[in-house]
């Protein structure tokens, strides 16, 4: 921004050479050069496995529920980063595990009632259950870990509480595997979740179905608590302006808890619903999915419920049709093993390109 | 008696004391400490560990408070009962515990959490039952609690000593597989040290040990001030003579330590040599610039890799045979180390150059995200013809000089001492240098220093190569010394171990990357206890440093003053708040 302004007074002056450095400095240069790969990779790649039609029409149908699904499943996460980055503009890195703590809960919840036939008998009762158990387990993670890590530095260097969330974050996985074991343990099938139904074409099976509707109502909900409550009245104010609305007698403190804890009601909503998808939980699980949920909130543009939702859906599919859609063309072997390099790719694109996302105004520095 | 805000932070500190042994229990780190002894039978690391949570208690219960400005330090009276109440507690916290567990089942509670084994309870209730276990825990809780407030109470010329000479004893008995050979190589009786039957110290050695450790700083503190200004006030040539010959003393150490240690402690030093460039690699870039790089292992695996590559190895194809990378030269290590530090500084300028407008944090997540795609990258059938995939690169060629290999753990051990010699040199100097500045002016306002005239642009690419170029030497040494490469090596667990080094250490200072390193990866390689404890103790440290020292262990002076000019920094208005901010801080430790 500076270099445009003040470039153009003294052209005359100056040799070419200059005036050209200036014009062009080497950073935007490097973005140019890094977009024009990226649209000729994905233009010449996409063209290329269409034309050669390896893969069924089926196949994408199947890879785009799964797309879907996946989606759902970060979007949940994706908005307890947002939340939090709205309001405390710091990136919570230990809400992955979060996660995976509700996730890891529900598990014992789930292996008890499944030993007592439960389960399979009173799916509904049981599956609520599971829910609520990972709910306030990922809910009372969410606030210790803001007491704990994050409050005493509320007013610290930005760097500083991202650096105890990476603590908290490492803290929080060997603390699970300390305590329950380091190896992943099987989750329960629930019986009423088997099969698949067929949407428009669309093959979805009945978890699939769960998570998205389930995903949908939650932010919903999140969406009516933010623009109805007083609560979320508050949390909007403090999102605008924190010292503002401590001066309106607002408790900064309690809107702050309030928004870990509503982040960790999502979380662990995702644990069960991730947890179901997958049938595994280990004391990792959170690591990954909570960074492309991070990506998904950036995509979509960090701060905004309707941002989080478009951004994990995009992930989501994007990562599962990208790499066959990009690599089986160019004759890339096992494309499915770089699924997290898309996603990680995704990441770093729009971090560069778009940091205020795709809603957001492309502007990378809200505070 | 005693104040209610003193008896509400006793209170409250016990109750913390006992969630941390409950804690401790519960993670398996009590059983396995157990194992360790430190001071012939009396004691061991699984005690010691039991005994801190209500001596720290105690001590933090009576910390002076600042009321209207002025440090408010309680009175002994008063601050040996808030430790006894808060001791109490604490015990009390596992007492309770132990009898809440002791009412299911044996068994039932360990199907959930895997460390409620018996032989844990057995050791928590002191071998003597549930009832007599409840009684010891609330007795001995309170005298811990007491002696640590007592501990507050004591006057400075008598608390730094005795503190001094409790890490000495301590030290010196967790150091027990180090010390006995260095002195049996020294020809040196140990026995009477050091106890042949149990590993720790014997009774005998631990109390010379803990008295001459106390009494030297003691006589430190009463004749040292004398003794420092001596020196200072050396004519500049016998100076210089104090300067080199301190030096050349600290060389000679060096040389000498890895036949005193043996073989296989020569191999914690070259673990500890390759995390210290690893460490002073991201010093640059986090503690000079301050940049935050949490995909520092790109260069790890950049420098390792590439060095592979450069000087010879092969790779299992997908059909089990052995073959050769699709690129290889045969290089010599010497030529090809230069060749490799020069590709990983254009790696740095790469990963670099798109991120260089992003705010701190978004940069953190941007090169985190570059990390985990080198190492799928790594892993993937795509680029196995070059890296070998999952199964990685074998028979790395070995550097050598002379016909002398490196891969033995002792001459690797001066290879590594060479390269960190090198990188502290390089460090040092570019910390007083133009460059040094520039990045310091850049860390504490880009704002401001870009209306200096510094060009941010110029400096962050800087920064980033110059980490790079230091960080792949790290990577280098790691591929000679293990002579096989594999993904699993490069995880983002070690962009995580370099930045709690610099954390730990102090950010910007390099004798806190060096303390660090000793403390994070050297005592790790010499007791195994602490090996699988490892990162949950990284990720314990990154918090309480941030939360408590934010300028590390040992800070770097500049650094230091920035960060608590934040503190002081903070708006007017926010004033009344700020206190009650602190002293929760402090309480939650």
């Amino acid at each position: 921004m500076t270099e445009q302004s003040g470039g153009s007074v003294e052209t005359a002056v100056r040799p070419r050479a200059a005036v050209l450095a200036e014009r062009f400095p080497i950073h935007r240069v490097a973005l140019v050069a890094v977009a024009v790969l990226v649209t000729f990779g994905v233009v010449t790649g996409s063209w290329k496995t269409i034309a050669q039609g390896g893969v069924s029409g089926a196949g994408w149908r199947t890879f785009v529920v799964l797309g879907i699904d996946q989606g759902s499943i970060y979007a949940l996460i994706a908005l307890g980063y947002s939340l939090v980055y709205g309001i405390l503009l710091m990136i919570n890195f230990a809400h992955g595990e979060v996660f995976m703590s509700g996730a890891f809960a529900s598990y014992f919840v789930a292996q008890s009632l499944d030993s007592k036939g439960l389960l399979t008998r009173d799916p509904i009762p049981s599956l609520v259950l599971l829910f609520l158990t990972a709910i306030l387990v990922s809910m009372s993670v969410a606030i210790l870990l803001e007491r704990v890590a994050y409050r005493p530095l509320r007013n610290a260097p930005r760097l500083v509480p991202l650096i105890t969330a990476i603590g908290a974050s490492l803290f929080l996985q060997y603390t699970f595997s300390g305590f329950f074991g380091s190896d992943a343990k099987g989750y329960p099938s629930v019986k009423a979740l088997e099969g698949t139904i067929d949407v428009g074409g669309f093959p979805v099976s009945r978890t699939q179905a769960l998570t998205i509707i389930a995903a949908i109502a939650m932010m919903i909900g999140l969406s009516l608590f933010i623009a109805r409550t007083r609560t979320g009245k508050a949390m909007r104010a403090v999102a605008e302006d924190k010292e503002i609305a401590s001066l309106m007698g607002i408790n900064i403190n309690r809107v702050v808890v309030t928004t870990f804890a509503i982040g960790g009601v999502l979380a662990g909503v995702a644990g069960v619903l991730f947890a179901l998808t997958f049938s595994e939980v280990d004391s990792f699980m959170g690591f990954v999915p909570g960074i492309k949920a991070f990506t998904a909130a950036v995509l979509g543009g960090i701060g905004s419920v309707s941002g989080a939702a478009i951004g994990g859906l995009i992930l989501g599919v994007a990562e599962s049709i990208g790499p066959v859609l990009l690599l089986t063309g160019i004759h890339v072997p096992a494309t499915n093993q770089l699924r997290d390099v898309v996603a990680f790719t995704i990441l770093v694109l729009v971090l560069v390109f778009r940091p205020g996302g795709i809603l957001g105004t492309g502007e990378p520095d809200k505070a | 008696m005693i104040g209610s805000e003193l008896l509400r932070r006793a209170v409250r500190a016990g109750l913390i004391g006992g969630v941390a042994i409950v804690y401790l229990a519960l993670v398996g780190m009590v059983e396995k400490f157990e194992a360790r002894h430190l001071v012939s039978d009396w004691l061991n690391l699984g005690k010691l560990l039991l005994a801190l949570p209500p001596l720290l208690a105690g001590y933090l219960a009576t910390r002076p408070r600042v009321e209207s400005g002025q440090l408010v330090r309680p009175a002994r009276g008063p601050a040996v009962t808030a430790g006894l109440v808060s001791g109490v507690l604490t015990g009390g916290v596992a007492a309770l515990w132990l009898a809440f567990v002791h009412l299911f089942p044996p068994g039932a509670v360990r199907n959930i959490f895997i460390a409620v084994s018996p032989k844990l309870l057995d050791i928590m209730t002191f071998g003597r039952g549930l009832a007599v276990g409840v009684v010891l825990w609330v007795v001995v809780g309170a005298g811990l609690g007491a002696l640590g407030a007592a501990y507050r109470t004591l006057p400075e010329r008598a608390g730094r000593p005795l503190s001094v000479g409790l890490a000495t004893t301590l030290m010196l008995a967790l150091l027990q597989r180090i010390i006995p050979p260095l002195l049996y190589n020294l020809n040196l009786d140990s026995t009477w040290l050091y106890s042949t039957s149990f590993g720790g110290l014997t009774p005998v050695g631990a109390v010379v040990v803990f008295v001459v450790a106390t009494a030297l700083p003691a006589l430190w503190m009463v004749r040292g001030q004398a003794v420092r200004q001596r020196v200072t006030q050396l004519p500049p040539a016998r100076r210089r003579v104090f300067d080199v010959s301190r030096l050349l003393l600290l060389a000679v150490v060096l040389a000498v330590v890895p036949r005193l240690l043996g073989s296989a402690l020569s191999e914690v030093l070259g673990e500890i040599g390759v995390y210290l460039l690893m460490g002073l690699g991201l010093n640059i870039v986090v503690g000079y610039a301050g940049l935050l790089d949490l995909g520092y292992v790109a260069f790890f695996a950049t420098g390792a890799y590439l060095t592979a590559l450069f000087t010879g190895a092969h790779l299992v194809t997908s059909l089990g045979a052995v073959a050769s990378p699709s690129f290889i030269l045969h290089l010599d290590f010497y030529p090809a180390v230069p060749l490799v530090i020069l590709l990983a500084a254009f790696v740095g300028l790469l990963i670099g150059a798109p991120v260089l407008r992003l705010r701190g944090d978004y940069l953190a997540i941007v090169t985190l995200g570059f990390g985990e795609i080198a190492r799928v990258l790594l892993t993937s059938s795509w680029l196995q013809k070059f890296t070998g995939g999952p199964q990685g690169l074998r028979d790395i060629t070995d550097a050598h000089i002379g016909g002398v290999g490196f891969r033995d753990p002792q001459p690797f051990y001066y290879l590594v001492l060479a390269f960190c010699a090198l990188a502290v040199f390089v460090s040092v100097r570019l910390a007083d240098s133009r460059v040094g500045r520039a990045w310091s002016a850049m860390r504490e306002d880009e704002l401001a220093a870009e209306a200096m005239g510094i060009s941010t642009v110029k400096y962050k690419l800087l920064a980033f190569a110059m980490g790079a170029a230091v960080g792949c030497l790290s990577g280098t040494l790691f591929a000679v010394q293990i002579g096989s490469l594999t993904p699993d090596s490069f995880t983002i667990l070690v962009s995580i171990t370099a930045l709690a080094i610099v954390v730990v250490g102090g950010m910007g200072s390099i004798r806190g990357v060096l303390v660090g390193t000793v403390l994070l990866i050297g005592l790790p390689g010499v007791l195994d206890e602490f090996e699988e404890y490892r990162l949950l103790v990284y990720g314990a440290a990154l918090i309480v440093v941030m939360v408590l020292r934010p300028q590390g262990l040992i800070p770097n002076i500049r650094r230091m003053r920035e960060l608590q000019e934040e503190e002081v920094a903070q708006d007017q208005w926010l004033k009344e708040e700020a206190p009650a901010v602190t002293v929760g801080g402090g309480g939650a430790s």
